[in-house]
């Protein structure tokens, strides 16, 4: 009776974790499938097609005409330098509020926190102004500082905690051997940050990789807009032609989803380190 | 900051900024010439280059004019256009292509916005600083306020003599009788259908809104989409609810708007006639399931695939015709007709729903203005736009175009000129654009929920009443 | 190593590149926008003094009181419907073992590493009532209607219907996470006890769960609050605001309506009340945490 039930279970759990597995996913199936067709294919019954001819040339379109390489570049240049700003900001400055002595660190730590309850969107006006009045509308700088801003006191707060889980005793030896603070932060805790670093620089690119608002907002040539704009510029190009639409999209979301599933374990890892403890 | 802020701060309290007004010079209803005489030039010789330097001093840009005096020019254009293969797109793209061969030392960098987007991205860029040429609309709710605040630069009306623009077209793109801008357009709201369709089926094609509501049903019945309207983006529902309310009060539509929008009050049984005429359709199931979210380009589609019988739009897409993305079958029986009269309206068959609407500008605080200007004028010269747009089966022009009849129009260029021509009279500005911008938001907002019947006529009119206030 | 550690000038130098940034990209924004609320500004010409008049129209301007309760709905959506579901399926996944397991949870964060701009279009596609994915699969079940998902009354659950699928995956991993690190002890006491996976789940799991769970349900009534990117291409508020959102509407007003002024009005009020939120979410929670 119970190996019955056991089994009648675990044929439920399947079915529930399958489900679930074809909701998510799906619609990418959905999204590749047309990407492949021509348009004129997408007004059929049926749930998903099979191409007369396979049409890899919607590809060719998107990648080209989507200026796919250039944004790809800008987005990993970007989001690398946010990344890099973003860690070395904020353990300079988890360290000072945490280890160091002095009689405003719980103020300037709260302030850096406080940038976690900003919307971010709230700045879009004020900033807009401020970046074209001192031009830097249309620059790097553009999205950097704000990315960098927005992901400071996520770092920040992560950092702090792993610090203070940190042993003393390690500093203690080291101010023995004569290291200034500066050695002390960046060759003996840094090392020692390493999953955390982790964490933080892969929250930090979740955040801003597929970020768009700021970019429309703030950049107007193509210099450095970033990866979502092969999707939002093509789309009108092509308007009458939904294959193609669909190819880049399907392309725009590649290089994400295809480091994802590389690097699946040590992301997942990451974001839940982070997450719990966030 | 502090001190920067206080110093602004003082700067403002002293500063009474203008109002822009209500209503302005829109819809004008002229009788039409179609391409007859060139522009009167009544007050040309008044105003010669003095006002070319205005307004352009508080730019604090900081590499001024490095790049002007024979070397080389990067011009910026900020273009509505963002389908370079098409239509409209495709003939800015081939005078640019063609300004950049002729003139190697000058670069053209576009950038193109969908129109909603476009607008949005235009009013942020009045707040920092244009690109060298922008697209514009020659209406006061896009134009009274960029005009106030002086981002455009005055052209010499005198220069376009020669260019042969209709008459009254240039009228939209004035303030205080100086000239900020050239139309690109004669725009018509037509309504397109599928020939092959309509014969395959027996359909005819309207000759009064009820019939039209009849043909719908039919349509309805036959499992096909009736009209497909892009009412995600609610202009073309307004330039709609504008059609309708020309066919109700005929040639008065101009007056009536115009007093609508000073008194912010919208209740006038014209306006309130038309409004229900247009949930009425809605509600009989005239558009497409979804009408009310879909943008643009799904809308075309619709049309494009077959899948709807009509597609509302203005005249701009007739170069549907000539897309090589559309299958032959369907690109080569689109045809046009206007709004069918409305029982008992003003309008006759005849009072058509039209005006010119889009156009170019350039800066007032670009640093390559003479160039930009010259680029503008090339644009302008009667063998480009106007000629390379009839070309391309692009609609009206704003301009001239009988000399560049070459026979080989499509249908429904042929079409939509005869409609053109045997006009009794034109429009004007659509309703969504006789008000302030904030009029014009909640009109388009607005009316997405008053023809799904979500609100109430009255609470509609009051909305767009208050708007104006 | 007292005095070293309390050098000034080391502290300085550790601290300023985080409090600049916070100045430049976050107070300096703030304050403008503070200023910048109490002026009829129209982002072009000269700015005029308003005094309170902005925020008095904020008061009255239902589409603003809109953007709020579809938030509010939006976070009640996240509650009751995604992370029931989420818990659940990361209770069933914790009972998988090898590389199934994996698997799953690599699948379901898939859409969570997708850019919203192509999220957005996606669903505007699928929702599409002539040709969307949808509409296809009730179709595929033997309905016929058409069903307008982004009609004025469906167009709010549709939206949510899109953000839930696209955050399923971080919350599901959150709380496998959270029950991962659930003592396995108490588990074999539990079945030695003879309870059941219901008994344990509603017994250990929950119970043990609830930092989690409050550290989720904060962060979706904040991210509920914020949203706007989604909405801006998929519906753009509309129709007639009725998929409006704060973030969404200050940006229509500043930039659509030339209503800088406003706009930022309404971002002040936005700033508060996320701020309020947060540090009363904090509150009650901590004190539940304490009593």
């Amino acid at each position: 009776m119970k190996t019955t039930w056991q089994k009648v279970g675990k044929v439920i759990l399947w079915v529930v974790l399958v489900c679930v597995a074809v909701i998510q996913l799906f619609p990418l199936i959905w999204l590749v499938d047309f990407s492949l067709g021509s348009s004129n294919e997408m007004f059929t019954n049926g749930l998903l097609i099979i191409p007369e001819t396979i049409r890899f040339d919607n590809y060719v379109k998107a990648f080209v005409d989507g200026n796919f390489l250039h944004y790809l570049r800008n987005s990993v240049l970007i989001n690398t330098l946010a990344v890099l700003l973003v860690l070395i900001i904020s353990i300079m400055a988890a360290f000072a509020c945490q280890r160091m002595k002095w009689k405003l660190s719980g103020f300037v730590s709260t302030l850096l926190l406080l940038g976690m309850m900003i919307p971010i969107h709230a700045t879009l006006l004020p900033n807009y102004k401020i970046y074209s009045t001192i031009h830097l509308t249309d620059t790097l700088w553009a999205l950097l500082i704000p990315y960098v801003a927005f992901s400071l006191p996520q770092g920040m707060f992560l950092m702090t905690g792993f610090i203070q889980s940190v042993p003393k005793e390690l500093e203690e030896a080291a101010v023995m051997d004569g290291c200034g603070i500066y050695r002390i932060v960046f060759q003996i805790i840094t090392p020692l940050l390493k999953p955390s670093i982790a964490t933080v620089a892969i929250m930090t690119f979740l955040n801003n990789w597929n970020e768009f608002m700021m970019a429309s907002t703030y950049l107007s040539t193509p210099t450095w807009k970033t990866l979502p704009f092969s999707v939002l510029e093509f789309t009108g190009e092509y308007s009458s032609n939904y294959a193609v639409q669909f190819a880049v999209m399907a392309l725009t979301a590649a290089p994400a989803v295809i480091v994802y599933v590389i690097l699946n374990k040590h992301i997942t890892k990451g974001v839940a380190m982070g997450a719990v403890k966030g | 900051m502090k001190k920067k802020l206080i110093a602004s701060l003082l700067a403002t309290v002293l500063t009474v900024s203008t109002l822009a007004g209500c209503g302005g010079s829109s819809g004008n209803s002229t009788q039409t010439n179609a391409g007859s005489q060139t522009e009167t030039a009544q007050d040309t010789a008044a105003q010669d280059t003095t006002a070319q330097d205005t307004a352009t001093e508080d730019t604090g840009n900081t590499q001024e004019a490095a790049e002007t005096a024979g070397g080389d020019v990067t011009i910026r254009l900020f273009s509505n256009l963002p389908d370079r293969k098409n239509g409209q797109g495709l003939v800015e793209q081939m005078i640019i292509d063609e300004y950049m061969e002729a003139n190697p030392n000058v670069t053209i960098e576009v950038e193109a916005l969908d129109e909603e987007a476009y607008k949005t991205k235009f009013k942020a860029y009045a707040m920092s600083g244009m690109p060298d040429v922008v697209s514009i609309w020659g209406q006061p709710s896009f134009l009274d306020e960029v005009l106030d605040a002086g981002v455009l630069a005055e052209l010499n009306e005198a220069d376009y003599a020669d260019y042969k623009f209709i008459a009254g077209s240039l009228e939209g793109f004035k303030k205080d009788g100086k000239l900020y801008g050239l139309p690109r357009n004669t725009d018509i709201m037509l309504f397109y259908y599928n020939q092959k369709m309509f014969d395959d089926n027996g359909w005819t094609v309207p000759a009064t809104y009820d019939e039209l509501l009849e043909l719908c049903k039919t349509i309805q019945g036959a499992g096909i989409t009736p009209v497909a309207m892009d009412g995600g983006d609610g202009w073309p529902m307004a330039c709609f609810l504008t059609d309708i309310l020309v066919k109700v009060a005929g040639t008065d539509y101009a007056e009536i708007i115009r007093n609508a929008v000073a008194a912010g009050d919208f209740t006038a049984p014209e306006i309130r006639e038309a409004t229900q005429i247009l949930v009425d359709s809605a509600a009989a199931g005239m558009f497409q399931t979804g009408y009310d979210s879909q943008d643009y380009g799904t809308t075309m589609n619709l049309f494009t695939n077959g899948q709807a019988a009509m597609y509302c739009m203005g005249s701009w897409d007739c170069s549907m015709a000539l897309n090589e993305d559309i299958t032959p079958e369907i690109r080569d029986n689109i045809r046009a007709f206007t709004m069918p009269v409305v029982e008992g309206g003003k309008g006759g068959a005849k009072d058509i729903a039209a005006w010119n609407g889009g156009g170019y500008a350039v800066s007032a605080s670009s640093e390559v203005k003479d160039e930009a200007v010259k680029f503008l004028n090339y644009m302008y010269q009667p063998d480009k736009l106007s000629k390379y747009g009839w070309e391309n089966g692009v609609g009206m022009s704003a301009q001239d175009q009988t000399e560049y009849l070459t026979g080989n129009e499509t249908e429904l260029q042929k079409q939509v000129m005869d409609i053109l021509k045997e006009a009794t009279s034109v429009s004007g500005t659509p309703i969504n654009d006789c008000g302030p911008s904030v009029f014009k938001t909640t009109i388009e907002n607005e009316i997405q929920g008053v023809s799904n019947g979500y609100t109430s006529v009255d609470d509609f009119l009051e909305a767009i009443g208050n708007a104006c206030k | 190593m007292k005095k070293l550690y309390s050098n000034k000038l080391v502290i300085f130098s550790l601290v300023l590149p985080g409090v600049l940034v916070f100045l430049f990209a976050v107070l300096a924004p703030i304050i403008l926008s503070v200023y910048y609320g109490f002026t009829d500004y129209s982002g072009m010409g000269e700015a005029k003094w308003i005094g309170w008049e902005n925020y008095a129209a904020l008061f009255h301007d239902s589409a603003f009181g809109r953007s709020l309760l579809n938030s509010l709905l939006l976070a009640i959506g996240f509650i009751c419907i995604q992370h029931p579901l989420a818990i659940l399926v990361a209770a069933v996944l914790d009972k998988l073992q090898g590389r199934a397991e994996g698997v799953f949870r690599c699948i379901y964060f898939i859409p969570n590493v997708i850019s919203v701009a192509v999220i957005a279009y996606l669903w505007k596609f699928i929702y599409n009532p002539d040709f969307g994915l949808l509409n296809n699969v009730l179709k595929f079940f033997g309905y016929q209607g058409k069903i307008n998902w982004l009609s004025q009354q469906n167009a709010i659950w549709s939206v949510l219907l899109v953000l839930i699928w696209h955050g399923f995956g971080w919350g599901m991993l959150i709380y496998y996470t959270g029950i991962k690190n659930i003592d396995p002890v108490l588990y074999e006491a539990a079945s030695i006890d003879g309870a059941n996976w219901w008994t344990t789940f509603f017994r250990i799991t929950l119970p043990l769960m609830k930092p989690v769970i409050q550290i989720n349900v904060t962060m979706a009534i904040i991210s509920a609050l914020k949203q706007m990117e989604t909405v801006y291409l998929l519906t753009n508020g509309g129709p007639s605001n009725s998929t409006q959102f704060a973030a969404n509407y200050l940006y229509q007003q500043a930039f659509k309506s030339f209503r800088y002024g406003y706009g930022n009005a309404i971002g002040v009020v936005f700033i508060l009340i996320c701020i309020v939120t947060t540090v009363v979410l904090n509150t009650v929670f901590r004190e539940k945490q304490d009593a």
